[in-house]
């Protein structure tokens, strides 16, 4: 039962819970604390130890009965209330399908149904190929269900009455073996639909899964396939959630800022007046950012995920202004980061390009700042961080760097991250080494491992 | 201690708590694994009750801290007495006077007093807040911490060190492990994502609204004076404005709130009129009860309530 609960935490995982070896190993305490008779009892125990977010509920419900299912009725035996002339006819009549369907309806007739082992070895064929979309359960279940013939059933079945009409069985027996036949037909579906989930969820749990040692966090954003991106997006919470924590630890054990007279002389009037308590101000760690991105069609990827980690850490910021920048620069409603985080990105980029089609060799950054400093200077203070998210390519416009220069100046920080690397700065219509003297630092951030890293570099320095 | 499961669940029916074979299950493992239990769920679904409930079935003193934003170490763990400290001082002047009259220099003296520091850092002048309270006492108590969910990221950080080993360092004392193991219980109302550490400490919890079964006994124990059909019919009303698309659907005390009131004002029946003079005990905003009079007025059914 021990490798069965583990291999359930395994699949968990897969299906994007997060789920850690300590609770695991809880799990396993408190299943051996109080048995497994009583299935809710064992359920609830799992449940307690090994989900902890509301949301993921669903998930372990779907996955509960795959693992710890009861497999489906077992079949009956239809042949039981035969007299054994009735059985030779059935026999008789079997005989005269071809083979793949003589083997279904036997195991329907006879009860004896496909062992556990062969289902499993069926199932496993078929999920080794779709293992990758676990969305299609049912549809590969289908499938399988066709290839071991279930779409002729009805009319096969209308066959073997006749057959068995035309050599004298009793209606009442046909119709007692009918039914018996469509209940085990319907057992067997449910049997394989859970081989087959198991085996999905098996073969999905069994590759890598850790994120941080997988290719997949360090493969170049234009690079990544839409499985990919749909596995990125999974784990993504995962990453948000360790990026959190380090930032709290790290807020939590940074130095208090500068000594605070004022609140020190009011904190120890009670004391008439004798210091005994120290006041500091506090530093004002969440930044305070204005996001300007690039929404060529190169920088896609990259606007997406930024967009994902900002929502997911809003409450690490303080305050976000997002703006678009490609012909020209708009600002964006803050709208856009909900709706990605919610899993709407069609919808977001939608949106985007309804204000930035697609034009060929459109980014003109010159351009956006000389918008930004037209009508948005108002978006930033002595206290704001800026950062661009750009490849920095302007096709040929004019770069106004002076315009960077002079927003460097009014700003607490400017930051540049870009998906290119440093040697392609000065590549054709790169800008970026015009740029970068200006600004007070560049991450390049060609994939979501530097991504994050440099995500987290922003809110904790 | 609870002996098995359904031992958990006659000693929180005794009190009065009517619990469902998930919770049982949840106090019955964090008892025996001592884990600490993370309640989460609507506000007003009975999460701070359970353990209430379970402190009394237990027999033990329950210690609650409520969170809040900004709540820190000294208002959760200890305090010095910094006033007592002073007061001490100024009462003891003549016998610190006595210790540092044979003293030469100044030197001399800073040493003297400092051999006698121990004194002002003592437990005497220690003020324990609710975390080391839980932690000092001598009999095993139930810890409540209540909405964490208020309380800042860092402060959850800190809460770690104490809920994975039960002890606390005081720089002056050293350090103070839990006599007994305290059974803990932390509620949250989701309103900020708890960190994952934490979760992973904990045994997780989901407590929704009850169904119509439940809530009923619910309501004939709290509130055994009202009669039977009109519970009935109560609770059906309650069920089905949750239902409603409301800004704040009502919860399980406002439930019995009403319960109350109906007795309060003798009512015999749910009319539309008993209707419209209670139904402010159970909404809480002007629209919702407007909203609500307009659906009971026509005594359809409403359409469901989505679920984000």
């Amino acid at each position: 039962m021990d490798d069965r609960i583990t291999e359930f935490a395994r699949g968990l995982r897969a299906a994007g819970v997060r789920v850690s070896v300590a609770e695991s190993a809880d799990a396993l305490l408190a299943t051996r604390l109080l048995g497994i008779q009583d299935k809710e009892t064992f359920r609830d125990a799992l449940r307690t130890t090994l989900v902890k977010e509301g949301k993921d509920f669903p998930v372990f419900d779907k996955l509960f009965p795959l693992y710890f299912g009861s497999g489906g009725q077992p079949l009956q035996d239809a042949t039981e209330d035969l007299t054994p002339g009735e059985q030779n006819m059935l026999q008789q009549a079997l005989e005269s399908f071809d083979d793949r369907l003589q083997q279904l309806l036997d195991w329907l007739t006879s009860g004896d149904g496909p062992t556990p082992e062969e289902l499993q070895a069926m199932a496993q064929e078929t999920a080794d190929r779709w293992a990758d979309s676990p969305h299609k359960a049912m549809w590969v279940t289908q499938s399988m269900l066709r290839e071991m013939g279930f779409s002729q059933l009805e009319q096969k079945l209308q066959e073997l009455i006749e057959k068995l009409q035309q050599m004298g069985m009793s209606q009442e027996s046909i119709e007692n073996l009918l039914g018996i036949v469509r209940t085990n037909a319907t057992s067997l579906r449910e049997q394989v639909a859970e081989a087959v989930g198991l085996e999905v969820q098996r073969e999905r749990s069994n590759r890598p899964s850790d994120l941080n040692t997988s290719d997949i966090m360090h493969k170049p954003f234009g690079a990544l396939s839409e499985a990919d991106v749909e596995r990125l997006r999974i784990e993504i919470r995962k990453l948000v959630n360790q990026l959190r924590s380090r930032v709290a630890l790290r807020h939590k054990r940074g130095k208090d800022g500068r000594f605070d007279p004022k609140g020190t002389i009011r904190a120890n009037l009670r004391y008439g007046g004798v210091p005994v308590e120290l006041k500091f101000k506090r530093n004002k760690l969440k930044p305070s950012l204005v996001l300007l991105m690039d929404v060529s069609r190169s920088m896609e990827p990259v606007v997406e995920f930024m967009l994902r980690l900002m929502y997911e850490l809003n409450d690490q910021i303080s305050k976000i202004r997002l703006f678009a920048y490609y012909a020209d620069l708009t600002e964006l409603d803050p709208h856009i980061a909900t709706m990605i985080g919610n899993d709407q990105v069609d919808d977001a980029f939608f949106a985007i390009r309804h204000i930035h089609p697609y034009q060929p060799y459109a980014t003109d950054l010159g351009n956006g700042l000389e918008t930004f400093f037209h009508k948005h200077l108002n978006a930033v203070d002595g206290r704001t961080t800026v950062l661009f998210l750009g490849d920095g390519r302007n096709n040929y416009n004019a770069s106004r760097a002076d315009l960077i220069k002079e927003l460097q100046r009014r700003v607490k920080r400017l930051v540049w991250f870009t998906p290119e690397r440093e040697i392609q700065w000065f590549d054709g219509d790169c800008d970026m080494h015009a740029y970068e003297p200006y600004c007070d630092s560049v991450a390049v951030v060609g994939n979501l491992a530097q991504l994050s890293a440099a995500v987290d570099n922003l809110l904790t320095s | 201690m609870f002996k098995d499961i359904a031992d958990v669940r006659k000693g929180l029916n005794q009190q009065q708590y009517i619990a469902s074979q998930e919770i049982s299950t949840v106090v019955f493992l964090s008892q025996n694994l001592c884990k600490p239990i993370l309640t989460e769920g609507p506000p007003g679904v009975g999460k701070t009750e359970l353990a209430k409930a379970a402190a009394k079935a237990l027999g033990r003193p329950l210690i609650r801290l409520q969170c809040y934003e900004g709540l820190d170490e000294s208002k959760a763990l200890y305090e010095w007495e910094y006033a007592k400290q002073m007061l001490y001082t100024q009462l003891l002047r003549d016998t610190l006077r006595g210790i540092l009259s044979d003293t030469a220099s100044l030197t001399d003296a800073v040493t003297r007093l400092s051999a006698e520091e121990d004194v002002f850092f003592s437990e005497n002048f220690l003020l324990p807040r609710p975390l080391l309270t839980a932690l000092m006492a001598d009999e095993p108590v139930v810890l409540l911490i209540d909405e964490i969910d208020r309380a800042d990221v860092e402060f959850e950080a800190f809460l770690l060190e104490i809920l994975s080993d039960f002890q606390v360092s005081i720089p002056e004392l050293g350090t103070i492990s839990a006599k007994h193991e305290p059974m803990v219980l932390l509620t949250s109302n989701n309103t900020r994502e708890l960190g994952e550490a934490l979760k992973r400490r904990c045994l997780y919890l989901y407590v929704d609204y009850p169904v119509f079964d439940e809530e009923l006994e619910i309501v004939r124990l709290k509130v055994p004076g009202l009669d039977q059909e009109l519970a009935r019919q109560a609770v059906q009303t309650v069920q089905q404005l949750r239902r409603m698309d409301l800004r704040k659907v009502p919860s399980i005390s406002e439930t019995l709130d009403w319960a109350r009131a109906l007795i309060a004002i003798n009512a015999r029946q749910i009319d539309e009129e008993t209707l419209a003079n209670t139904l402010t005990v159970l909404l809480k905003y002007e629209a919702d009860v407007a909203k609500a009079k307009r659906m009971m007025g026509r005594g359809d059914n409403p359409p469901r309530r989505r679920r984000g």
